[in-house]
């Protein structure tokens, strides 16, 4: 016999209970919305990041398949690409040469300008005409100095026409240029592509970038793997033969941990959102209980009380998700500036003209929300499932229950802080296991919450009701009665507080071992380099005669020149940054980890001479070495070379990891011998600003300078440091209002709960002023808890964020700095928090019908 | 505006009406029995599109000392005027006067604290405060009035004694059976020795003999103080123990046996 089961009254009780309590499930519905909305934001922000830099490289690729680049910062010799053309190979070759610029005329906002030669393009790039014709632009291009093509969509954005003149800034350095060409790809893709590019003919393109005579790299397109062997050994040592994926997959690693970080960071909103949504089915199956064990009594069956429980909760969470991407979009074209502006800072440079909604972001909102939300409803549908068929059974038998699991509780909290300390102390485990480490940890914190409300109010009820008379007594009790569902409350604003008070360390820590260490390292008086094309990093040289002329300014008593450059550091195959110094810019003042022993406190001697490398901790740190290694071998353009390491120093302005060499060394071996920046130390009795003023108007015409003095450029260095955590306090402050929404959720539904047993406190005399005081003193003491656990937790949270994420994410070793501040702070955060979402439900209260409360079953 | 009248403002309902100070003259409030005078009273509630009379047009008085019950079956009003003169809810029209004092023209803060001080309840299904002991369940309502505890407890620990619960003070309401809480509720309703005792179906959910224990046991402790009862109740036996009985059907007051022994009726 097949039986036949209708849902068809179920889903009519479900409406209804909809209709009836639709402002609980409105809170649950803006809790998942917000929880998936910040997500969706980072998610989105990061990946048209990342789009837009792959764009804007595959526009450069092309049909490439590889690519010859020079190991040595200066470029590819022209001339090497001519021998290679006279070994008639049959692979398509073309030379590219590219560079960074600012145009007034285009929002004054970085570009990429690319010099090609349309002669060999075709095969490569399509922009300038097919096969071996070429168009008018071309010839153009070819013909007239300082011909430049750029992309329709550009033009129409700023009102450009051909003939437009253009004003390029390039470190400093301004030039005039001429729109000679506008292309209009067909596909969007490369539209998008094309909105940051501006193509010019090869011999401009090294003339406008100072690179005259070298080639920034030569793309190739080979098929044949013999074809691929003859040309790698055509290539004179300096030269390497790469695959066109492997700089885009190099640029993506870079941001890894950085992107990692900010997800991670975005997934604690959605973490409490779970609290919430647990909360509130947990609630709607405990008022319910009488009425599912009358439907279990006339025959639904268990399974179809599941699936109702989960049903609504798939429902109002697919509202919620839907809703939560929307709003993703919004936030997320908001923090995108934020983003690339942290990326342009630290890792490569990128303009985002284009938000890009990615279907793997909507497709990953929507399925963590609803699958977060499934998640937090399976226990209470459980519960449901298990509904006796009887009609009286009562909330306190669930209550009965919490209280009888409490020890359990603490055992699992037990077993979950030792996996997650597992976890953290699993080195190779990376980001990954860390961060499961913390959310390991937060979720046991939240499993002691129970037991620890229990404990607390129990002892607090004696004393409340020395301080506050009977309602202090009554409060606690309260509390403790509805354990199941306050508990879940007050672990959501403690996990959302926690967060507050773990971050705020971790970034004061931060930004104090930032301050300290700027102090100790920049001792010059007088910093000067190129105008930075982004925010923070000189990606130009300094004109030589400004170099040769500031090093002999009168007033001046010494000048140390730098120089910078990426490097592959073999030992670990990936790239690191270099450094080259003529002098210690700290005057010995700069803090070591680690000096070999046999050289003193002071390193920079031995560097000097040309004897070894100094290295940064962020080197040592993400490759997981327990002690610093005894050499590094680095690729150079005269070929693989292994220097001792001499000390391991601090660098927080890497992550990659920084080799510091001393400034011959460095020449002789990557035949560069430019200047990035300068610091000069002025003489006793000279002015440091008037001197700055002076260099500035100086040099004013030859090159733009930043010439900044030692306080500002530390300001500017806070303030790029502020930048970069402004999204974090964003997200933290959102996990708080998601966990606001659930205080107030839990509030509104404990008092609905309770109406009855309050209507009789107030038939018994109590006033609408004292039920008031209840209910904030029940809401307050919920949030002092949430605070006074946040605290200890909070700090936990930072040490993992300090100790054990910061290092693996990126090297960085940071002083914890604790302030009483951050505690305190959070503390009143998680009251008035409370007390805000406590004030809805008591005015409310306030006003309630006795009689009808009375009569409430 | 101070802070603490700014406070109670802000969760009070609003209301243009006097407000009943708390210490009311000593000729107000009788300290035994309460004389309630009704007038006209009147009550409606609002049914979507309906408006259903529960109390129309109710008229009369209960004497100090008296023990009254008002008889009718499920829906008749009993319950709505038992609300209506402790002021728990405010009639259509008309009017309740306590001794004189008008608690209808109060605003809602006053009628609390008229009913916290001077008005004892016990409803049918008890009503505890779950969270609360025995003896904490009983100190409440002085509590709330700010009594000292040392105070409170005293009364408590008395009535308690007499309802036969004194080896249970510390126990929680679930773990007593349906008559013993009652006799707690019985034990809170006269804590703070009211004028006046509210009872509405109190051996509605009691068994007979548990019933009649516990009606015993309300009755000693009011008659014997001479303070005045109201009692709702469907049940005929127990308007034989009562000094008059009215008889209240669809918000009417139908019949009033003035005598129940004799059973003697008249028609109002």
């Amino acid at each position: 016999m097949t039986a036949v089961i209708s849902n068809r009254p179920l889903w009519r009780l479900a409406w209804q209970r909809l209709r009836q309590r639709p402002l609980q499930y409105l809170l649950c519905i803006v809790g998942i919305a917000l929880g998936v909305a910040m997500m969706v934001s980072i998610d989105l922000a990061n990946g048209s990041a990342q789009r837009a830099f792959s764009l804007s490289t595959d526009a450069i690729t092309g049909r490439a398949t590889h690519r010859i680049e020079v190991i040595a910062p200066t470029g590819v010799d022209e001339s090497i690409y001519s021998q290679l053309r006279r070994m008639r190979h049959h692979s398509p070759m073309a030379p590219v040469v590219e560079g960074y610029t600012l145009v007034e005329e285009l929002g004054a906002q970085p570009m990429r300008l690319v010099g090609v030669d349309v002669f060999v393009e075709a095969p490569f790039r399509s922009y300038f005409g097919d096969d071996e014709r070429l168009d008018a632009q071309s010839v153009q291009l070819l013909t007239e100095p300082g011909a430049i093509v750029l992309s329709q969509d550009l033009a129409t954005q700023y009102d450009l026409k051909l003939g437009s003149e253009l004003h390029l800034d390039i470190a400093g350095q301004h030039r005039t240029a001429q729109v000679t060409g506008i292309v209009a790809p067909n596909d969007t893709l490369n539209r998008r592509a094309l909105s940051n590019l501006l193509f010019t003919d090869i011999a401009t393109a090294q003339e406008l970038l100072g690179q005259v005579g070298r080639l920034s790299h030569i793309d190739l397109i080979i098929n044949q793997p013999e074809e691929l062997q003859a040309i790698a050994a055509a290539l004179p040592t300096g030269l390497k033969l790469e695959t066109a994926e492997a700089q885009k997959n190099a640029v993506q690693q870079m941001t890894a941990a950085f992107e990692l970080n900010l997800t991670a960071l975005s997934l604690l909103a959605l973490v409490v959102g779970m609290f919430l949504i647990y909360n509130t089915v947990t609630f709607s199956v405990i008022q319910r209980r009488p009425i599912f064990g009358i439907l279990r009594c006339l025959g639904v069956t268990q399974g179809q009380l599941f699936t109702l429980i989960l049903a609504e909760a798939a429902l109002f969470s697919v509202v919620g998700s839907i809703l939560g991407v929307g709003l993703g979009i919004v936030l997320g074209r908001s923090i995108v500036g934020l983003i690339t502006q942290t990326i342009n800072d630290f890792y490569f440079v990128v303009s985002v003209q284009q938000v890009t909604l990615a279907q793997s972001t909507l497709f990953k909102g929507l399925t963590v929300g609803v699958a977060a939300a499934l998640f937090a409803s399976a226990l209470p549908a459980l519960e449901a499932m298990n509904t006796a068929p009887s009609l009286i059974l009562q909330r306190s038998t669930l209550e009965g229950k919490v209280q009888k699991l409490l020890p359990k509780l603490a055992l699992l909290w037990v077993g979950l802080t030792l996996a997650g300390v597992a976890l953290l102390r699993w080195q190779t485990g990376g980001l990954i296991a860390a961060f499961s480490g913390l959310f390991a940890v937060l979720l046991g914190a939240a499993l002691l919450v129970p037991p620890l409300v229990s404990l607390g109010m129990k002892a607090l009820a004696s004393v409340g009701y020395q301080v506050a008379g009977v309602l202090g007594r009554l409060a606690p009790r309260d509390i403790v009665r509805s354990l199941s569902r306050t508990s879940v409350a007050i672990a959501a604003l403690m996990v959302a507080v926690s967060v507050i008070v773990g971050v705020s360390i971790m970034v004061g820590s931060f930004r104090g071992t930032v301050v300290q260490w700027l102090d100790q390292t920049l001792q010059a008086d007088i910093y000067v380099s190129p105008p930075t094309t982004t925010a923070n990093r000189v990606l130009g040289k300094l004109n030589p005669e400004i170099v040769e002329t500031l090093k002999t300014w009168d007033g001046i008593r010494l000048a140390v020149s730098y120089n910078d450059a990426d490097v592959r550091v073999v030992d670990f195959d990936r790239q690191a940054k270099l450094i080259s110094a003529d002098g210690d810019v700290s005057q010995g003042k700069r803090p070591y980890a680690w000096i070999r022993p046999d050289l003193g406190a002071d390193p920079w001697k031995a560097l000097d001479t040309g004897s070894g490398a100094i290295i940064s901790e962020a080197l040592i740190l993400r490759e997981n070495l327990a002690s610093p290694p005894e050499t590094i071998t680095l690729e150079t353009p005269e070929g693989d070379r292994t220097f001792p390491v001499l000390a391991v120093f601090y660098d927080y302005s890497s992550d990659r990891g920084t080799i510091i060499l001393d400034n011959d060394l460095y020449t002789a071996l990557w035949h560069d011998d430019r200047v990035a920046s300068l610091g000069l130390f002025t003489a006793p009795d000279v002015s440091v600003e008037e001197t700055v003023a002076v260099i500035r108007t100086h040099f004013k015409g030859r090159q733009d300078l930043l010439v900044q003095s030692n306080r500002s450029l530390r300001q500017g260095s806070l303030e790029i440091f502020d930048r970069t955590f402004a999204i974090t306090s964003a997200l933290r402050l959102l996990a708080v209002v998601v966990a606001f929404i659930g205080v107030l959720s839990t509030l509104m539904s404990l008092q609905l709960e309770r109406t009855r047993e309050l209507g009789i406190l107030r038939a018994m005399g109590m006033t609408p002023r004292q039920l008031g005081t209840l209910t904030l003193l029940e809401t307050g003491l919920m949030g002092t808890l949430a605070g006074i656990f946040a605290m200890p937790l909070g700090f936990a949270l930072a040490w993992i964020l300090i100790y054990v994420i910061n290092v693996r994410s990126f090297g960085w070793t940071l002083q914890m700095a604790l302030e009483g501040r951050y505690f305190w702070q959070a503390l009143l955060v998680a009251i008035a928090a409370a007390l805000l979402a406590g004030l809805y439900p008591a005015l409310r209260l306030g006003r309630m019908n006795i009689a009808t409360a009375v009569r409430q079953e | 505006m101070t802070a603490k009248t700014w406070w109670s403002k802000l969760f009070a309902s609003n209301t243009s009406q006097p407000a009943f100070s708390q210490n009311p003259s000593a000729t107000v409030i009788a300290s035994q029995g309460a004389v309630v005078q009704i007038d006209k009273l009147g009550k409606e509630f609002q049914e979507g599109e309906i408006q259903r009379t529960v109390l129309q047009n109710v008229t009369l008085r209960f004497d100090s000392g008296e023990f009254v019950v008002l008889l009718g079956h499920s829906g008749s009003g009993k319950s709505t005027l038992l609300n209506l003169i402790s002021g728990i809810d405010k009639p259509s029209s008309g009017t309740v006067r306590i001794n004189d004092l008008a608690i209808t023209e109060l605003d809602e803060r006053s009628r609390t604290l008229f009913r916290r001080d001077y008005i004892g309840f016990v409803f049918q299904f008890f009503n505890l405060i779950p969270t609360l002991t025995v003896l904490e369940n009983v100190t409440l309502p002085q509590e709330l009035a700010g009594r000292s505890s040392t105070v409170a407890q005293q009364s408590a620990l008395h009535l308690l004694e007499r309802v036969g619960l004194a080896d249970r003070i510390h126990t929680y309401p679930d773990k007593l059976s349906g008559g013993q809480q009652q006799r707690v509720a019985i034990a809170r309703a006269l804590a703070h020795d009211p004028a006046l005792i509210l009872a509405d179906e109190p051996t509605g959910n009691l068994d007979e003999e548990t019933g009649q224990r516990v009606l015993q046991i309300l009755l000693d402790l009011t008659r014997n103080t001479g303070k005045t009862l109201i009692m709702a109740t469907h049940n005929p036996e127990i308007a034989q123990l009562a000094d008059r009985v009215l008889r209240v059907q669809d918000g009417h007051l139908t019949r009033v046996i003035v005598h129940p022994d004799a059973l003697e009726e008249v028609v109002v």
